[in-house]
């Protein structure tokens, strides 16, 4: 599918506009809801490290906050479109419902490239980011957390830039912190950790054993990687996994028959999760063409790279053994790709529910900032599952009631439960 | 089947959770439960609700996942004492696909929880491990389900931590058994019992074995024998004092000269969890949330009625029941005679049956929950089964003559034949204080490491290994582990009945140690022993090494036996 004609604010619109008529939503709730209610566009200005000054763009979104504070990353791309910032502020609001925490959504992003920066103009940049946006964010308004080339290291900019303003200490002002510094335990994991612990949940509906399952994964970032450990651990096989290679501006797709050894490949991977071609070819896996993944003679796919990955053009090459697909990443398919998963009846586990592992742990690290006591590790986990389990199996059973394909059984959740909170306030 | 906490509620009472084994424990009673459903139909017996409480097991893969996981090393940990090493386990983390679940368990379970261990070892036949690892009970009554997930994770890491202390590298050493082959499942066991005020105890527990080695009366060893204790079953696997008696003539008297006799060696004292005020919080303690409370209480408490005796001074006789201000005897008569549950043919039943299940000798351990008041229903809870290593061998015991003949007795544990035993380690009857056995336990102890393996025969009083020291030396086995022929004798101040519901007995008679129970002070020729050269002569503790070689004849079909020069 060519990339200039995707945009993905229309197809968010879409997909709401589906679900809304299906629910029959009243028309001033459709209105509130297909649009953010809060847009911040600011100008940053950063005295790069030449002693020029440079003026950086930058957003934030803030959806819909009616079940609670707006919730959502920041991303830092060259690239970055308003469009994209808001169809992802329109996701984390359905991403929050789905998984049922009191929390909006909202996203946020600077237009600029880390990799030319050096990390003082990148400091300057987080810093005049909350300067420009302290009045509209906080902890009980909205919550920032990293999100595509942002970390721990940006959070804690932007938390002591907040904190020195307000002369004060408010952890819960941001999350995706590091641990000691107010970061929860299990943060790290949660979303690879999230997406298994749905994908056990439908394999059971399936009536399949993870260890009679195999598996195909399209990239091998934070999410991927934990997915895989969890599947592994659960006794699953990958066979293959994809991934981007900087130096070739191309991605690759890495297969063993027998199965792939996580560590070993981790151990060939660079700092942007590239992995190595001629060591893993030493190791004895098989190079292949960056959609091969898609093509596997596989159980289970697990698109965790980027939007977009499954169309129209490609998805007639997805094995007839596929029985479930889990969408790590945000957006991974195309509506028409969807129509042939409901044709061959593939399980979906769309996006939003998917990797909301994420989100929901954030929302631990907030709850456990708010008060000032920290959860082990277990607890963590724990909850997650609990939370996780909880929402797959409240919208498997719609789905399963209703007859409906799964991401529409699971808008149809978090939009309820949105429209029903906005109503309830008397908004609409 | 597999645990599945979208179908707890509905039916889960055996439920496995991860991958690997089950653990020696968990299997036994997998093995069992087929079994009771056609035994007991309709799940009772004579109209009392016969179950295997529900049950969740976290196989072995679970642990072995903990410790590459967390990378918990042996030989690093080995260095450290047990409260260290469980304060390493306390900090590592469970295998995330265990937590989810765990805290659906704990959601839905309310109520005192047993969090048992159930290693590959454990209770398999003459690879007696019973108690050598820990058992935690946890009282889940935090109101919120992550409080009562933290305790319960806190439970299970000490279980698991439990598989590297030193007790267990110990017997592991000792018995010829690689700990790094070791690897725990953990039975997570709804415990069966009645809150008490702000405890929580079964009315009875009891460990049965379908061989009894001291039979009394017209009992025939075939027929058993029943430990019986108020409150949790640690005072019987401890071996403190409990009530014992022939599930098949539950009425026989006790071996007691007088009613004084029987007060001195009835149970005083039980165990049960605290539903109460938290104790001090230690997740490294295995006793952290139990009590240890006197017949007072439970008197006060109301679980007494349906259990003892009381004794009438004035008359010197026993009248079943509370009655009047005399002491109160945990008899169980009115249980064992009055029938108020059918509780020795229960226990008939169960051994026959576990006995069929596993072709040979067993022993079980049980609860009972009973309402003095009748308002809650009684259940018993079938716990735990092993089988018993029973040596019936026969050695022949003529022809020696008596001036060489160090130990008799006619209360023997074993069978067969041992030579080539040259030391004596003996408890000394002229010091030996009650006050003592824990300081002589540590005068053995450096004995046994100084023999270095050398084979011995051990000579003492009271029950060894016994937790409680005013009944016997508390040795752990691997402070005696050299010992190849163990003697029990009686003193004065230290004459209780052998006990054999304990762990430690079970162990020794797996072992295949032949056990002397010498009641009869001639039984013992302390003046040869006396004679003997000593190798090391300490203040409770003698060594001595026989000029001739030893000999030690068991007759297991009669349990008479002989240590002779």
């Amino acid at each position: 599918m060519p990339k200039q004609s995707y945009n993905p604010f229309l197809m968010a619109q879409a997909q709401f506009d589906k679900v809304a008529e299906s629910l029959a939503l009243e028309e001033s709730v459709r209105e509130l809801l297909r649009f953010p209610l809060r847009e911040y566009h600011v100008s940053i200005p950063v005295r790069m490290d030449d002693g020029k000054v440079r003026v950086f763009r930058g957003f934030r979104i803030q959806h819909n906050d009616a079940r609670g504070p707006a919730k959502g990353g920041i991303r830092f791309h060259p690239q970055e479109t308003v469009d994209m910032v808001r169809a992802l502020s329109m996701w984390m609001t359905w991403k929050c419902s789905v998984v049922d925490i009191p929390l909006g959504g909202a996203k946020g992003g600077v237009v600029c490239d880390p990799h030319n920066l050096s990390l003082r103009e990148q400091e300057q940049i987080c810093r005049g980011w909350v300067r420009q946006l302290v009045r509209d964010m906080g902890p009980v308004r909205d919550v920032p957390a990293p999100d595509v080339m942002t970390n721990g290291q940006h959070m804690l900019w932007m938390l002591d830039e907040y904190e020195t303003i307000l002369g004060g200490r408010y952890p819960g002002f941001i999350t995706g912190k590091p641990v000691g510094l107010g970061g929860s335990l299990g943060r790290t994991e949660a979303t690879g950790f999230g997406l298994v612990f749905v994908m056990r949940e439908a394999l059971k509906e399936l009536g399949l054993r993870p260890e009679a399952t195999t598996a195909s994964v399209q990239g091998f970032g934070n999410v991927a990687r934990y997915a895989v450990q969890l599947y592994q651990r659960l006794g699953g096989k990958v066979l293959s996994v994809a991934c981007w290679d900087q130096g070739d501006q191309a991605s690759y797709t890495y297969r063993k028959k027998s199965g792939i050894d996580l560590e070993e490949l981790v151990g060939i991977t660079d700092r942007f999760g590239g992995i190595d071609k001629a060591k893993a070819t030493d190791l004895g896996y098989e190079q292949l063409p960056g959609d091969a993944w898609l093509e596997q003679e596989v159980d289970i796919l697990i698109p965790a790279a980027l939007e977009n990955q499954i169309h129209a053009g490609n998805v007639e090459k997805m094995s007839k053994k596929v029985k479930l697909v889990a969408e790590g990443a945000n957006g991974p398919t195309a509506p028409e790709a969807d129509q042939i998963f409901a044709k061959r009846g593939v399980f979906l586990i769309p996006d939003f529910l998917a990797n909301a592992g994420g989100v929901t742990c954030s929302y631990f690290e907030q709850v456990q900032c708010n008060m000032n006591y920290f959860w082990e590790k277990d607890e963590v986990l724990g909850k997650l599952d609990t939370k996780m389990t909880s929402a797959f199996l409240a919208v498997s059973e719609l789905s399963r009631r209703k007859k409906l394909y799964m991401r529409d059984a699971a808008y149809v959740i978090a939009i309820n439960r949105v429209a029903q909170a906005c109503q309830e306030r008397g908004w609409v | 089947m597999r645990f599945d906490r979208n179908k707890l509620a509905a039916d889960s009472s055996f439920a496995f959770l991860g991958s690997g084994e089950p653990g020696g424990k968990a299997a036994g009673l997998a093995f069992l439960q087929e079994s009771l459903g056609g035994r007991f139909p309709g799940g009772s017996f004579r109209g009392l609700p016969v179950d295997i409480p529900r049950m969740t097991v976290l196989l072995t893969g679970a642990f072995e996942e903990f410790i590459a996981g967390n990378r918990l090393r042996l030989e690093e940990l080995s260095e450290l004492s047990d409260e260290q090493i469980a304060r390493h386990f306390q900090k590592a983390d469970l295998p995330v696909f265990l937590v989810g679940d765990l805290l659906a368990l704990v959601s839905q379970a309310r109520g005192p929880l047993a969090v048992r261990s159930s290693s590959l070892l454990e209770d398999a036949l003459y690879e007696p491990f019973a108690g050598v690892y820990s058992t935690k009970m946890v009282p889940n009554n935090q109101p919120d389900a992550e409080g009562r997930f933290r305790k319960l994770v806190e439970a299970i890491k000490l279980v698991y931590a439990s598989t590297w202390f030193r007790r267990s590298r110990d017997y592991c050493r000792a018995t010829g058994h690689a700990l790094e082959q070791e690897r725990m499942g953990v039975i997570i066991q709804e415990l069966v019992g009645h809150r008490f005020h702000d405890r929580f105890y079964p009315s009875v527990s009891g460990v049965a074995r379908s061989y009894n080695y001291y039979p009394l009366g017209a009992c025939r060893r075939e027929d058993g024998v029943a430990h019986l204790a108020l409150g949790l079953g640690k005072t019987i696997v401890d071996g403190g004092l409990s009530w014992f008696c022939c599930p098949a003539y539950p009425r026989t008297p006790p071996p007691y000269n007088s009613l004084r006799d029987l007060a001195k060696n009835t149970q005083t004292r039980y165990w049960a969890v605290n539903l109460g005020q938290p104790a001090e919080y230690d997740p490294t303690k295995e006793n952290e949330y139990l009590v240890h409370g006197d017949l007072a209480e439970a008197e006060a408490e109301g679980s007494l009625g349906a259990l003892c005796s009381t004794w009438d001074p004035a008359s010197d006789r026993l009248v079943m029941g509370l009655s009047g201000e005399g002491p109160r005897i945990l008899d169980f008569s009115p249980l064992l005679q009055g029938g108020v549950a059918p509780l020795p043919e229960l226990i008939v039943e169960l051994l026959a049956l576990a006995g069929e299940r596993a072709q040979g000798e067993v022993e079980i351990e049980f609860a009972l929950a009973l309402d003095p008041q009748g308002n809650r229903p009684a259940r018993f809870g079938f716990l735990q089964v092993r089988p018993m290593a029973v040596r019936r061998r026969a050695a022949s015991l003529e022809g020696i003559p008596p001036e060489r003949i160090l130990v008799h007795s006619e209360q023997v544990v074993g069978g067969g034949g041992i030579a080539g035993i040259r030391h004596v380690v003996y408890v000394k009857p002229g010091t030996f204080a009650a006050a003592a056995t824990a300081t002589i336990a540590g005068e053995l102890a450096g004995v046994n490491a100084r023999l270095g393996g050398t084979p011995y025969v051990l000579i003492g009083f009271g029950r060894w290994g016994s937790a409680d020291p005013w009944l016997g030396i508390p040795v752990i086995w691997s402070q005696i582990s050299g010992a190849r022929a163990i003697v029990e004798g009686t003193l004065p101040q230290m004459s209780p009945e052998p006990s054999q519901g304990s762990h430690f007995f079970h162990n020794l008679s797996g072992l295949g140690i032949p056990y002397f129970t010498v009641s009869d002070p001639r039984g013992i020729a302390w003046s040869q022993l006396e004679r003997m050269p000593a190798v090391e002569d300490l203040t409770y503790v003698r060594h001595v090494e026989s000029p001739a070689e030893l000999r030690v004849l068991v007759d297991g079909s009669t349990g008479q036996g002989v240590i002779a020069r």
